[in-house]
C-alpha cells in the first residue's frame, strides 16, 4: 500500500495538496460545462424540431410558409391535423403590447416601493416590506394564475360592467397585463432596491447640502444615480412578463386571431399558445409549437438587446 | 405608519365594497347582451364530441367555422369562466357539473347520469370496445387474458375507474373478488404475456388507468397502448389489419360500430358513455336548447340571447 502510494507521487511528481487542487478545478470545470452545455442543447433541440415544419412536408400537410407564418393573422386556418397555414405575426404583437403596457404598471409602483424601502421607510418595516418582496417573488406562477382566474377576472368583469362594455368573463389584455404587472413587481423591487440601496451616501449628502429637500433628492439624484440599475431590474421584469405561460394562459382567454389591442379583447401571447393542448395534440400541431417557441427565443432577445441599448444610453452615474 | 395603515384599510374596504355591489346589482339577465362562446381546444376529444352532437362536425378540429370571437380554454376553464360570465356559453363532460353553473336540458332532456345510462340524454358518445375472433390470439392464455379484462370492465373496481378518468360506466355489477374464480388465468405468473391496446386515443386515458389497475391483479402482464384513432379499433383486432404488425387484441371506438365493422358475436361491446353538456351562468335564464340551437350559437348565427327560440 505504502509502496502503491509512493508510486503514484513519483509518476504524478506532485504532492497531495497540489493533487487536490487540480482535482476540484477539473469538478469546476465539469460542473461549467454542464450547466452551458445544457443551455446548448436546449436551444439546439428547439432549433431542430422548430425548423422541422418550414423544411419538411410534414405528413403530407405541406411545408409551412415562413413568410405567412411571422405575418399570420390567424393562428390556423382551416382544420387542426389537416392544415399547415399557420400563422403568429398577431401574436407577435399581442406579446410584446402585453409585456410593454404591464411594465408601465410595474415600473412606477416597483420603482417607488424600491425607493420606499430603501430610504423612506423606518429600518422595521423596511426590513419587514423586504420580505414580503421577497416571499412574493417565491409564489409560483400557477398560483398568480389561480388568483387571475379566480380575482382579477371577476373585478375586471365587473369593472366592464359598471362602464357598459360586455367583457368575455373578463380575459383579457387588461386581465392578463394585470396578473403580468403582479408577477414582475417583485422582481422590478428587489432589483431596484438594491440599485438605490447602493447610491453613494455622498452624493445624497451633497445634494442635502446644497438645500434641496429630502423629496427632491430621492428623486432627482438618488433615482437618477440608480437609473443603470432600474434599467436592469426592467429588463428582467419583462423577461418574466415575456416568458409567462400558466398564469396567462389562465386569464387571456386565448384567442386565435388578432391582434388584441383593446382593453377588453381577449387575447394570447406566444408562451400561452404554445401551452394550450401541448399535452393533446400531435404530428404538426405540436412540432410547431417548438416554431413558436423559437420567435419567442428571438423576441426575448431582440427585446433585451433594444432595453440594453437603451440603458447603455441613459448612462450612470457613480454607483458603488 | 399609522397613515399607512389607513390608507391600506380603506382601499381594502373599497374593493371590497365593489366587489359586494356588483354581486347585489343587476342581478335580472338582459337578453340583449351579446352570446360569449367558449370553446375547448382543437384537441380536445370534448370538443369532438360535442360538435358531432350538435351537428356540426366539421367545427370539431377547425376554428375558422366558429363564431368570431371565441374564448378557449380548457374544463376547469370554462366551468369556472360560466360561474362569473352571465352572457356566456360553454361545454364540459358531464362528469365535471356542478350547481355553480346551470347544466341545459338538451333537446328536452335533462342532463344527469340517469339519462345518459337509460339512453334519453343524447348529447354523448359511447365507448366501445372490440376484442379478437375466439381462437385467433396465438395463445389459450392470451384469449382467456383479454376475456378477463372484458369481465374487469363491468366491475365495481373497473366502473369506479372509468368514473375516475370523467366517463360514465355502464352500470356495474359486483367486485372483481366475486368474479376472479372464474378466471383461472389470472392465478399464473402473465409476466411475459403482452397484451396490445389500440383505436381511440379519445378513451386512451380510461384504457390505460384499466390496464395498469388489472395488471397486478391478474399475472402482471405487460399492457401495451398504441391508440390512433376509432377507425383502427375494429381494423386492427377483426378487420383488414388484423394479422399485420399492428394487430391489437382490445381495440377501442369513440362511437357506434358501422355495419361494415360487425364482429363475431360476443367480441364487441360498450364500456362507458362520454356526456357533454352545454352550461350557462346560474343567472341565465334559459333551462334547455335544442341542438339547432347550439349549432346557430357555435357557427354564429345566433348573435344575442334573445335569438335563441325557447
Amino acid at each position: 500500500m505504502e509502496k502503491t502510494l509512493e508510486c503514484f507521487k513519483r509518476i504524478l511528481g506532485k504532492s497531495k495538496k497540489e493533487n487536490i487542487d487540480i482535482l476540484i478545478r477539473g469538478i469546476f470545470g465539469i460542473s461549467a460545462l454542464i450547466s452551458a452545455s445544457v443551455i446548448i442543447i436546449i436551444i439546439i433541440f428547439i432549433t431542430i424540431k422548430g425548423v422541422t415544419p418550414f423544411i419538411s412536408y410534414n405528413q403530407g400537410l405541406g411545408q409551412v410558409n415562413i413568410f405567412r407564418f411571422l405575418t399570420g393573422r390567424v393562428w390556423l386556418d382551416g382544420a387542426a391535423f389537416s392544415s399547415s397555414l399557420y400563422g403568429v405575426g398577431f401574436i407577435i404583437i399581442n406579446t410584446v403590447y402585453i409585456a410593454l403596457l404591464s411594465l408601465m404598471i410595474s415600473m412606477p409602483i416597483g420603482v417607488l416601493t424600491a425607493l420606499f424601502i430603501a430610504k423612506v421607510a423606518p429600518q422595521r418595516l423596511s426590513i419587514f416590506l423586504r420580505t414580503v418582496v421577497e416571499l412574493l417573488s417565491a409564489i409560483p406562477s400557477i398560483v398568480y394564475g389561480l388568483f387571475g382566474s379566480g380575482v382579477i377576472l371577476v373585478l375586471v368583469y365587473n369593472f366592464a360592467e359598471l362602464v357598459g362594455i360586455q367583457s368575455k368573463g373578463g380575459n383579457s389584455v387588461i386581465a392578463t397585463v394585470l396578473v403580468l404587472s403582479l408577477m414582475s413587481l417583485p422582481t422590478i423591487t428587489a432589483i431596484s432596491e438594491v440599485a438605490i440601496r447602493s447610491v453613494g451616501k455622498d452624493i445624497e449628502l451633497g445634494s442635502l447640502a446644497l438645500g434641496a429637500t429630502k423629496t427632491q433628492t430621492n428623486f432627482k439624484v438618488v433615482l437618477a444615480s440608480a437609473k443603470s440599475g432600474i434599467f436592469a431590474s426592467a429588463i428582467l421584469g419583462v423577461g418574466r412578463a415575456l416568458g409567462e405561460a400558466t398564469a396567462v394562459s389562465l386569464v387571456a382567454g386565448n384567442s386565435k386571431s388578432g391582434p388584441s389591442l383593446g382593453l377588453f379583447d381577449i387575447t394570447s401571447t406566444l408562451t400561452s399558445t404554445m401551452l394550450e393542448g401541448l399535452k393533446e395534440t400531435t404530428g404538426l400541431d405540436y412540432d410547431i409549437r417548438f416554431s413558436v417557441g423559437i420567435v419567442l427565443m428571438i423576441v426575448i432577445l431582440l427585446t433585451n438587446i433594444i432595453l440594453n441599448y437603451v440603458k447603455r444610453k441613459v448612462g450612470s452615474v457613480s454607483v458603488k | 405608519m399609522r397613515k399607512i395603515i389607513i390608507i391600506g384599510l380603506t382601499l381594502i374596504s373599497a374593493l371590497y365594497l365593489v366587489g359586494c355591489d356588483n354581486n347585489q346589482l343587476d342581478t335580472s339577465f338582459d337578453a340583449t347582451k351579446s352570446i360569449t362562446v367558449y370553446t375547448r381546444d382543437t384537441s380536445s376529444g370534448t370538443r369532438t364530441g360535442f360538435m358531432n352532437g350538435i351537428g356540426f362536425g366539421d367545427a370539431a378540429e377547425d376554428n375558422s367555422l366558429l363564431v368570431s370571437g371565441f374564448v378557449t380554454k380548457d374544463n376547469t376553464g370554462i366551468l369556472t369562466a360560466m360561474k362569473n360570465d352571465e352572457y356566456g356559453i360553454g361545454f364540459i363532460s358531464l362528469a365535471s357539473l356542478n350547481n355553480t353553473v346551470k347544466g341545459l336540458a338538451f333537446n328536452g332532456v335533462e342532463p344527469t347520469i340517469a339519462n345518459v345510462i337509460n339512453n334519453t340524454y343524447s348529447l354523448k358518445r359511447p365507448f366501445n370496445y372490440v376484442i379478437r375472433a375466439d381462437g385467433d390470439y396465438g395463445s389459450l392464455d392470451k384469449e382467456n387474458l383479454t376475456k378477463a379484462f372484458i369481465a374487469f370492465l363491468g366491475t365495481i373496481d373497473g366502473s369506479d375507474i372509468i368514473n375516475d378518468k370523467g366517463a360514465i360506466p355502464l352500470s356495474a355489477t359486483g367486485t372483481w373478488d366475486d368474479i376472479k374464480a372464474e378466471h383461472n388465468v389470472c392465478l399464473k405468473d402473465n409476466s411475459n404475456i403482452v397484451i396490445k391496446f389500440g383505436g381511440s386515443d379519445s378513451i386512451e386515458k380510461i384504457a390505460k388507468a384499466l390496464s395498469s389497475a388489472f395488471a397486478p391483479k391478474c399475472g402482471g402482464f405487460i399492457a401495451e397502448h398504441d391508440h390512433t384513432g376509432s377507425s383502427d379499433g375494429f381494423k386492427r383486432t377483426q378487420g383488414s389489419e388484423k394479422d399485420s404488425d399492428n394487430a391489437k387484441d382490445v381495440g377501442f371506438a369513440s362511437r357506434d360500430f358501422k355495419d361494415t365493422e360487425i364482429g363475431d358475436i360476443g367480441t364487441q361491446g360498450q364500456l362507458a358513455w362520454d356526456a357533454i353538456v352545454a352550461i350557462v351562468n346560474n343567472r341565465n335564464t334559459l333551462n334547455a336548447i335544442t341542438q339547432e340551437s347550439l349549432k346557430s350559437i357555435y357557427d354564429g348565427t345566433y348573435k344575442v340571447w334573445e335569438d335563441i327560440n325557447q
